[in-house]
Parts: structure tokens; C-alpha cells; sequence
């Protein structure tokens, strides 16, 4: 399992796939931040729920960790090197798992990066322009800590809809347009359901304060069901499956 | 000791069609077996049951007594070679290999000793993406070379050769054999492996058709007898009383079944003047062709 692990590690690495990743993450961080930072009026900025959804920009992570999981399954399909993969690890479950564990590692890197570079950033714009910091240091740790640990579930998430799906563009599509269209509408129109999809119980474990989010704890336990549940069902389909 | 690879009545159906049905064989160790059919026959389906890739609808498949899935590291013993171009493009042919060295706990020096082996060394550190058709092919049995495997099994690695990449690979099988190892390389162009391989399986529409040694396909081609005579019309008579069957075409008499000799000796007993016989050894493409095209009516 060790070298599976480090097997897709390096899978990872050696590609240009997850660096355009992260440069994509970063650009889109570096935007919405400096944008949020210097446009808004001071008086936006001001309060901790303000400060706190600023800083939640940095929860893109979660997103571009769920497409890295994504391509880390949809590529073996998409270049055919699933094969060689499974002639050399026929135990389908090493393969998968190895996947989804290498998965969580990335998101918790794209975590460090994106949660990092806003944290920085978004403080350092704060203070230049005289602005108070009025969300607690406790809040931003959590806001903080919980991102890493939403980010790693995400990338499990990819995982296991990339396992489930196959094909790189109906998985990204499908990713995209859940977490930017259905979540939103979900939460908006029926927010007792809406609030145990994946996004809103992330904003639940990071310390957002929108009505009808769930606590900490339970949006935690509920984003990790997820993608424990996901990984669950694309290992059962990967193991079910023949590869052509 | 078991059979290096056994299949058992492997069986795979897609809805209505079957595209192996209740194929049996066995390989022996140290030898190069030819798998040919047709495209279509159902030859990679069949390769892919055996190392695991596809379920069987019913029967199975053991590699060296195993099911392929149950192999403790299975690269060590086998090595396979399913398609030219599973490469991730992006990625350099050392990592690719890298990625599965690491897999299966072989180090990297290894990636480059089999790098060299298939003389890729100089485009190591290259995408695959420039790689050329024949270096890609090299590349896949780099990688199935990894682990030193004692049996290799190719799916059509002679397409998009060229015919110094052909006789580079026929080569290469031969002395891989050679140390008492086992090969198994299908294709659809017995020409093609008819100089490397020891004994063939044909098979066509997902059934096995000839599983014989290449001499004893190579006698069984025998051809047919030329024979060219004033008096046609009376040596056909004449080999249809001795029972032997003969077809005419353009002034031409073909007779299959029976050496020269038995068609002189008949024409000889019927005072027949002959003014041609000649045995025509068809080619072991015809044979190929012939066995495999017969079964091709709906």
C-alpha cells in the first residue's frame, strides 16, 4: 500500500495537470482577494462576519482539490495507463485507496496554498489600510484548520466521482456544477436539506455564521460521511467494472 | 507444476454477442506461443480475462496456478504489454516507468537498466507525446520488463513497426525465450510472428480453431498439386475413382489431399500424359487465412 501511496504520488507530480491546478487556484484567490481588499468600502470590511467571509475565499482549495482528485482517477481512463496500473496492482481496493489517500494529501497541500495566500494576504491588506481585525485569532484558526481538513475530504470526494464517472469532463462538469449551481440553489430554497451538501457543511466546519448552517462538529462529520461515502461507492464500481 | 497459464472454458458475453466462447489452452514454460485470429476473434478480451482486467461471463483463467488478481506482486512473474499508447502523454517515459517501479517495490535502477534494454535511453526525460509509435511500443515492454517477469504477454506488439523494429522484437522474444521463459504474442498477421513462435493458437469468433506446434501447421499446409495434361477431363476421373479430389481452373488442375507422387502414379495407371506437376506449398498465410475465413459466413 506504501508504494501504491507513493506510486500515485509521483503520478501526481510528474504531470503538468496539478501545477496548472494550483496556478489556477492561486490566480483566482490572488483575484477575488485583492479585488475584495482594495474595492470594498472600509466600512465592508469591518466587522468579523465581514472579515470571516473574507478570509473564507481561500475555500476555493476545496474546489480545485476536488478536481485534482477527479483527474487522479479520470486520467488512468482517459490515457489508458489504468491498465498497466492494474496489471501491476490487480487488488483494485490497493489502487483505489492509495488514490484516495494521496487525494487528501493534495488538499490539504491546495489548502495550505490557497488558505495561506488569503490568510497573508487578507491580514497584510487589513493593516495597510488601518483596518481593525475584529475576527478572533480562535476564529481564523478554525477557519483555517477547518479548510485543511475540508479540502483533504474534497479531494477524497473527487476521488471517488472520478471512480464512479470515468470520463475527465462529465466528472468536472458534474463537480463544478454541483458546487456552484445545485448546492446554492438547494440551500437557498430548501436550506434544512441544503445544509448537509457537501459546500454548506464545509462552511459549517470552517466557522460560518449563515442562518441554518450546521455546527462545527456535525458539518465536519457530515463532509467526511461524504467522502467517505463517495470513495465507498467509486471502489465498488472500480471493482465491479472490467476496463476495456 | 502447474501450467504457466491456463484457461478453462473462458467464456465472456457482451449481451447477445460472445466474444471468446469457451476458450481452453495451455502455455508451457519456455516457449513463444503465437495467439492469431482475425480482428475481432475476441484475442485481446481473452488476454485481458487472463490478467484480470475483464471478468469471465463463466470459466476462468489461472497464471501459474493462480488467479491473476491473487499473484503476490504479480509484475515479478508476469509482464504484459495490452496497448501502444497507455502513456499519460505529459509525462516523461522514466517516470511513467517510475511510477511503476514504485507500484510494485522495484528500484529505480532497474527503470534504467530496462530503459537501456530497449535502447530509450537518450528520450528518457522526454514527454511521451514526442515519442515516435516504435518507441512507444518499446517503452510499454520497458515496462512490462520491469519486474524481470518470467512470462510476457504482448497484444499485437509488431503494430506500427517498422521492419527493423520487427526483427528488433523478433530477436528480443527469441532470446527471452531462450533462458527457459514463456512468451505469449498475439496478432493478426501470422507472417508476423510465424519466424519467433513455437506454437499457435488460432482462434476465430472467440473459439479455438488450431492449437498445433508450427511444424505441425507448417506440414499441414501441404497445398494442392499443379497439374497441367492433354487429357483433363480423364486424370480427374481418374483420381475421383482413388478417391483423391481435384479442382479446375483455366486449363489448370488443382488436387489437394494427395503428394505429387500418388498424382503421377494414378496418371501413370490411366496412361495419362502429363505436362506439368508440381507440388504448390501454399503459404502459412493461406493455411491462416483459410482456417479463420471459413467461419466467416452468417
Amino acid at each position: 500500500m506504501i508504494g501504491q501511496i507513493r506510486s500515485e504520488f509521483l503520478k501526481i507530480r510528474s504531470t503538468r495537470t496539478t501545477i496548472g491546478l494550483v496556478v489556477g487556484m492561486v490566480v483566482l484567490v490572488l483575484l477575488f482577494v485583492l479585488l475584495t481588499g482594495f474595492l470594498s468600502h472600509g466600512k465592508e470590511l469591518t466587522s468579523s462576519e465581514d472579515q470571516r467571509s473574507f478570509f473564507g475565499i481561500g475555500s476555493f482549495a476545496s474546489v480545485f482539490a476536488a478536481l485534482a482528485g477527479i483527474l487522479v482517477v479520470t486520467g488512468e481512463y482517459r490515457f489508458g495507463t489504468i491498465r498497466p496500473t492494474f496489471v501491476f496492482t490487480p487488488r483494485r481496493w490497493v489502487v483505489v485507496t492509495a488514490k484516495y489517500a494521496a487525494s487528501l494529501l493534495a488538499g490539504i497541500v491546495f489548502a495550505l496554498i490557497g488558505q495561506g495566500l488569503t490568510l497573508a494576504i487578507g491580514l497584510g491588506i487589513l493593516s495597510g489600510r488601518g483596518i481593525h481585525r475584529s475576527l478572533s485569532w480562535s476564529s481564523i484558526v478554525q477557519l483555517g484548520l477547518g479548510t485543511l481538513a475540508a479540502a483533504a475530504l474534497w479531494g477524497g470526494i473527487g476521488v471517488g466521482v472520478g471512480a464512479l464517472v470515468r470520463n475527465h469532463i462529465g466528472a468536472v462538469v458534474g463537480v463544478l456544477v454541483w458546487v456552484f449551481v445545485v448546492e446554492n440553489l438547494l440551500f437557498g430554497f430548501v436550506p434544512s436539506a441544503g445544509r448537509f451538501t457537501p459546500g454548506r457543511a464545509q462552511d459549517g466546519l470552517t466557522g460560518m455564521t449563515t442562518d441554518h448552517l450546521l455546527p462545527a462538529a456535525a458539518g465536519g462529520a457530515v463532509l467526511l460521511v461524504w467522502s467517505l461515502g463517495l470513495f465507498a461507492a467509486g471502489l465498488a464500481v472500480t471493482r465491479a467494472r472490467d476496463v476495456d | 507444476m502447474p501450467a504457466v497459464v491456463a484457461a478453462d472454458s473462458l467464456t465472456k458475453r457482451y449481451g447477445k454477442l460472445t466474444a471468446v466462447d469457451g476458450l481452453s489452452f495451455e502455455l508451457e514454460a519456455g516457449t513463444v506461443t503465437g495467439f492469431l485470429g482475425p480482428n475481432g476473434a475476441g484475442k485481446t478480451t481473452t488476454l485481458r480475462m487472463v490478467l484480470g482486467l475483464a471478468k469471465p461471463t463463466s470459466g476462468g483463467a489461472l497464471v501459474f496456478g493462480e488467479p491473476y488478481a491473487r499473484l503476490q506482486r504479480p509484475a515479478l512473474r508476469v509482464g504484459a504489454v495490452l496497448e501502444a499508447t497507455d502513456f499519460h502523454p505529459g509525462r516523461s517515459g522514466r517516470n511513467h516507468l517510475r511510477t511503476l517501479a514504485r507500484a510494485t517495490g522495484v528500484p529505480d535502477a532497474r527503470v534504467d537498466e530496462v530503459l537501456r534494454l530497449v535502447e530509450l535511453d537518450a528520450a528518457k526525460n522526454r514527454r511521451v507525446k514526442g515519442y515516435s509509435l516504435g518507441m512507444r511500443q518499446r517503452l510499454g515492454l520497458a515496462a512490462a520488463l520491469l519486474g524481470d517477469p518470467e512470462l510476457l504477454v504482448l497484444d499485437e506488439p509488431a503494430n506500427g513497426l517498422d521492419p527493423e523494429g520487427v526483427r528488433w522484437l523478433r530477436d528480443f522474444l527469441r532470446s527471452f525465450a531462450a533462458g527457459g521463459r514463456t512468451v505469449l504474442v498475439s496478432s493478426h498477421v501470422l507472417a508476423e510472428v510465424a519466424q519467433t513462435v513455437d506454437n499457435v493458437l488460432i482462434i476465430n469468433r472467440g473459439r479455438l480453431v488450431v492449437e498445433s506446434t508450427l511444424p505441425q501447421l507448417t506440414a499441414r499446409v501441404g497445398g494442392a498439386v499443379r497439374v497441367r495434361s492433354p487429357q483433363l477431363g480423364a486424370l480427374r476421373e481418374a483420381l475421383a475413382d482413388e478417391g483423391i479430389e481435384a479442382t479446375e481452373t483455366g486449363g489448370v488442375l488443382f488436387v489437394r489431399g494427395a503428394a505429387s507422387e500418388r498424382v503421377g502414379e494414378v496418371a501413370a495407371a490411366s496412361a495419362i500424359v502429363l505436362h506439368e506437376l508440381v507440388n504448390e506449398g501454399s503459404s502459412l498465410e493461406e493455411v491462416f487465412l483459410e482456417l479463420t475465413a471459413d467461419r466467416e459466413i452468417r
